[in-house]
């Protein structure tokens, strides 16, 4: 029984990291533009993500270290650096455009400018890791993402056409817009195979105290909460496609979002789309901040754990509240939070390699992972994502330029 | 045991197993006509910056010198250290050596001010 309560909130916790603000809007726009056409891409990057995301685990659980520990000990000092000056400029940007993502649900709901919001956001994330403990964090917050379900809900009222959205599922070539119709896709795949899921999912491991036992468990977690996740996903696309399309909506703005409940449910879907859209980027803000200071503190081998009290980790606690001050400051200044999610979700695609190459070799170590080694599909799997990561990393550019605007 | 792989950049705790930092740089004693000799293991931002570029590194230590900070990295003797299969660890007292400066100097000026830190 125990197990499966573990389980279950295991998956809750995946499904609450996975969907946020990169996710919802990619979606949105793939839907509004492109129909069903580009479920593919939710499903390709979902394969992508249970694989590493699984595989961070099973690392953490094996042998007691998180993923930046061993890559600074394995790859060597300048090969960390390297990774963590490229994983830093990233996350700050998606925690930028997450923190956004809260300001704009609070401004659908008060009329007030998402960036009167800033400070208020910034503080209040700030409050919830000084006095919480890393089970608030990581169960509270996901328990609450639940809400999002909402969305799959009024796919299924939708009554889509499920031969068509199961097309969609298969790559398929754009009819019109090419360009655009793959900066989309890249946009997609950058949101769902996010570089800070599986580092925080590595540290959460170590904070929940997972041992060799918790490998069987951790592979639930890993399938059933990202596969939960994309399918979240991919009722967003579905619920653009059947609202936004029709009406000419391309999601150019955040105000534009409420249309994918209201239809559904009326006055309350507008709530929900508040309440969705607010607490996924909340509980990614959070996320994204814990997983900088864990990579800060882990690669340069000070003291860390959101369990312990702030002062008896004084330089953990700074590097936590340095990057929601620096997280905070673009929509404090007013950037826009749908150019800057489109933009760093982009961005990470382009990243992915950096962060993804070390798996290869970290996984087939037997000194870290034992008998617990990649099998030959696994690593197949490592190897075409790493390819995945290369191609997009050369074609993310000139989409942006072309595809971009 | 191979140096680079099994010491340099490892996790370094000291005897009460904090964790005081990394094994950031090795240190060689080369004498005439006899084997080099492990002496020291380095811990500091200098000895990482030198890993980066020398240059870089002589320009970090001379800034922080005008500061009146010391670039110099805190150095263990190789005598005092265990290498373990995850941490390296140090016969030494973390938070009474300059490795815990900036944790201590946080913790006094900064966090420990803060309300709910302890």
């Amino acid at each position: 029984m125990k197990k499966i309560l573990e389980i279950a909130l295991g998956i809750v916790t995946s499904v609450g990291g996975f969907l946020e603000i990169g996710s919802i809007a990619t979606a949105a726009q793939a839907g509004a533009e492109f129909s069903f056409q580009l479920i593919w891409a939710i499903v390709l990057g979902g394969i992508c993500i249970i694989f590493l995301v699984e595989q961070a685990g099973r690392f953490a659980a094996v042998s007691g270290r998180t993923l930046p520990d061993a890559i600074r000990e394995r790859f060597g000092f300048n090969y960390f650096a390297f990774m963590y000056a490229i994983l830093g400029l990233l996350s700050l940007l998606v925690l930028a455009a997450e923190i956004g993502g809260v300001c704009v649900a609070l401004e659908l709901a008060t009329g007030v400018g998402f960036q009167w919001w800033a400070v208020p956001v910034a503080l209040s994330i700030w409050l919830v890791i000084w006095k919480g403990t890393f089970g608030v964090i990581e169960k509270g917050i996901s328990v609450l993402g639940l809400v999002t379900l909402a969305f799959v809900v009024g796919a299924i009222v939708m009554h889509p056409p499920w031969r068509e959205v199961a097309t969609g599922a298969v790559p398929s070539l754009p009819q019109h817009d090419s360009a655009r119709y793959w900066f989309i896709a890249v946009s997609i795949l950058g949101a769902t195979i996010s570089p800070y899921l599986y580092f925080f999912y590595s540290s959460g491991a170590i904070e929940d105290e997972w041992k060799e036992t918790h490998v069987g468990v951790n592979r639930i977690i890993a399938t059933g909460g990202m596969t939960f996740g994309s399918v979240i996903s991919i009722s967003v696309l579905v619920l653009a496609a059947l609202l936004l399309l029709p009406r000419g909506m391309k999601v150019e703005h955040y105000s534009e979002l409420p249309m994918l409940l209201v239809p559904v449910f009326g006055e309350k879907g507008f709530w929900l789309l508040v309440a969705s859209l607010g607490i996924a980027c909340l509980g990614a803000a959070m996320e994204i901040t814990l997983q900088m200071a864990y990579v800060t503190a882990q690669g340069f081998g000070w003291n860390w754990s959101e369990n312990q009290k702030p002062i008896e980790e004084a330089r953990f606690s700074t590097a936590y509240t340095v990057t929601i001050a620096l997280g905070m400051l673009p929509v404090l200044f007013g950037l826009d939070p749908l150019t800057m999610t489109v933009f760093s979700m982009a961005l990470t695609a382009a990243t992915l390699p950096v962060s993804v190459v070390p798996f290869l070799f970290l996984m087939n170590d037997y000194s870290y992972v034992r008998v617990y080694r990649n099998g030959w599909i696994s690593n197949a799997v490592v190897i075409s994502i790493i390819a995945l990561a290369f191609v997009l990393a050369v074609v993310t550019v000139p989409l942006q330029i072309f595809g971009g605007g | 045991m191979e140096l680079v792989r099994d010491c340099l950049d490892k996790q370094l705790d000291d005897s009460s197993k904090r964790r005081m930092g990394r094994v950031d740089g090795i240190i060689l004693e080369l004498e005439p006509g006899r084997a080099p000799r492990v002496a020291y293991v380095e811990v500091g931002v200098t000895t990482l910056i030198n890993r980066f570029s020398s240059r870089l590194g002589k320009k970090v230590a001379r800034w922080l010198r005008s500061r009146g900070i010391s670039p110099d990295p805190f150095r263990i003797p190789w005598g005092k250290l265990k290498i373990g299969l995850n941490t390296v660890l140090a016969d030494v007292e973390a938070e009474k050596s300059p490795a815990l400066e900036w944790e201590l100097w946080l913790r006094k000026r900064v966090i420990g001010r803060i309300p709910g830190a302890k």
